[in-house]
Parts: structure tokens; C-alpha cells; sequence
């Protein structure tokens, strides 16, 4: 009986949590950076993860629509318009995606 | 406003133009940048689909360069009738109730510039 519980929870479907699908805050900022130094109108020795994207790195508004599209297909998930707007800095993306993938940020 | 001159009140009408969309500019750059982004993501499947000699590049900076024409404006009205504007040309181009040369003439290549100075525009005919 015991073996025929064990094949069952085998097939029981297993919700990944964001620890086990592996991400962790490290990676996250990885991932946005890298996305961040792809784009080309950001240049790389400027960047850092508090260099605010209008002021500092001199994007316009259309620029960094660009760049959160990229950071969404990168992610997997549409960003709303209103959390967008407050999305100046990479730290402030990074805790953003954080807290919506539910991974602990420090 | 009522001013006092004289002791008669003048009573001046304030007109206020009546929202198309949007109430506030806030709303409007809302709308603008959501037409951005939805031609952004729109011009990997028209390239595709109309089968135009045009790489992604190009279009991306053809689409800043539309949004850039427009950039001073900043009457609430006349952004909500551009966005609503751009919007039909969106849904028409990605219904591919356009044809390959629709989406070509955002190119211009056949479109000969006017002439500006007074030699070009004598050469052209025109009387000055």
C-alpha cells in the first residue's frame, strides 16, 4: 500500500516556489542588469545599480517604456503603468521584482 | 473671475474645452506610452506578415521618430485624438487590413522633399 502512495505523490503536481525554481535576490539583479547593459543607450561605465535612468543615464520617457518591456519579456510578466512610473533606478526594479516573484529582499 | 469697476460686476464666462479621453495629463501620457508599447510590440509580426525589406531596427527608430514629431504638444485634446489616431493605424496594420505598401509609405522612399529655397522653387514653377 505504502508503494502505490509513493507512485501517486510522484504525479501529484508540484507549485515551484521561487527558492526551488532557483532564484534568489542575487540572481534577479544579475538578470536585470544584464538586460540593462544590453540596451544600447545606456552606457556601461555610467551604470550602476542606483543610477537613476532619466537623470543620471539620460533616457527619456519612451527609452525606459523600451527598457521595462525588456525587463518584462525577460521576467515573464506585464508591468502595470502605475508600478512603471516609480521605476527609476535598477535597485528600484530589482526590489520591485522581489516583491512580485516573492523572493526575500534585503 | 468678476472684477469691480466701478461698483458694476462683470461677470467674464470661463470656458473649459470638454475632455475627449482623458481628464488630466497624467491620463494622457498613460495613453501615449500604452500606444508605444503595443506598436513596440506589434512591429516584430508586421515585419513578418507583410513580408517588408525592412529590418527591426529601422522600424523601432521609424516608430521614436513618429512619437518624436509630436513631442511639443501638450494640449490635452489634441495628444487624446494623435493617440486615438495612431491607435486606428494600429489595429488596421495588425488586422493586415493594410497592404505591404501602406506599411511602406511610413518610409516615404518615393516621396520627392519640397524645395525650400527660392532657386529650387523656381526650378519647380512655382511663382513666388
Amino acid at each position: 500500500i505504502s508503494q502505490h502512495a509513493i507512485q501517486r505523490c510522484s504525479q501529484w503536481r508540484c507549485y515551484a516556489s521561487a527558492s526551488s525554481a532557483g532564484l534568489s535576490q542575487d540572481k534577479i539583479t544579475e538578470r536585470v542588469m544584464t538586460v540593462i547593459k544590453l540596451f544600447e543607450k545606456i552606457s556601461a561605465e555610467k551604470l550602476t545599480i542606483e543610477s537613476h535612468f532619466m537623470k543620471e543615464l539620460g533616457l527619456d520617457s519612451l527609452d525606459h517604456v523600451e527598457l521595462l518591456m525588456a525587463i518584462e519579456d525577460e521576467f515573464g510578466f506585464e508591468i502595470p503603468d502605475q508600478d512603471a512610473e516609480k521605476l527609476n533606478k535598477p535597485s528600484d526594479i530589482i526590489k520591485y521584482l522581489c516583491e512580485k516573484m516573492e523572493v526575500d529582499y534585503k | 473671475l468678476m472684477s469691480s469697476a466701478g461698483g458694476t460686476l462683470i461677470r467674464q464666462a470661463v470656458k473649459e474645452a470638454k475632455p475627449v479621453f482623458s481628464a488630466t495629463s497624467e491620463d494622457a501620457r498613460r495613453r501615449v506610452l500604452n500606444l508605444y508599447r503595443a506598436w513596440f510590440r506589434q512591429l516584430p509580426y508586421i515585419i513578418r506578415e507583410y513580408d517588408v525589406p525592412l529590418t527591426l531596427p529601422m522600424c523601432r527608430r521609424k516608430l521614436r521618430e513618429n512619437f518624436e514629431k509630436y513631442r511639443q504638444v501638450n494640449d490635452i485634446r489634441v495628444i487624446d485624438l494623435l493617440v486615438a489616431k495612431g491607435q486606428m493605424e494600429l489595429v488596421e496594420t495588425a488586422h493586415m487590413w493594410k497592404q505591404k505598401t501602406h506599411v511602406m509609405d511610413y518610409f516615404k522612399q518615393t516621396v520627392t522633399p519640397k524645395p525650400t529655397d527660392f532657386l529650387g522653387k523656381f526650378f519647380d514653377g512655382k511663382e513666388p
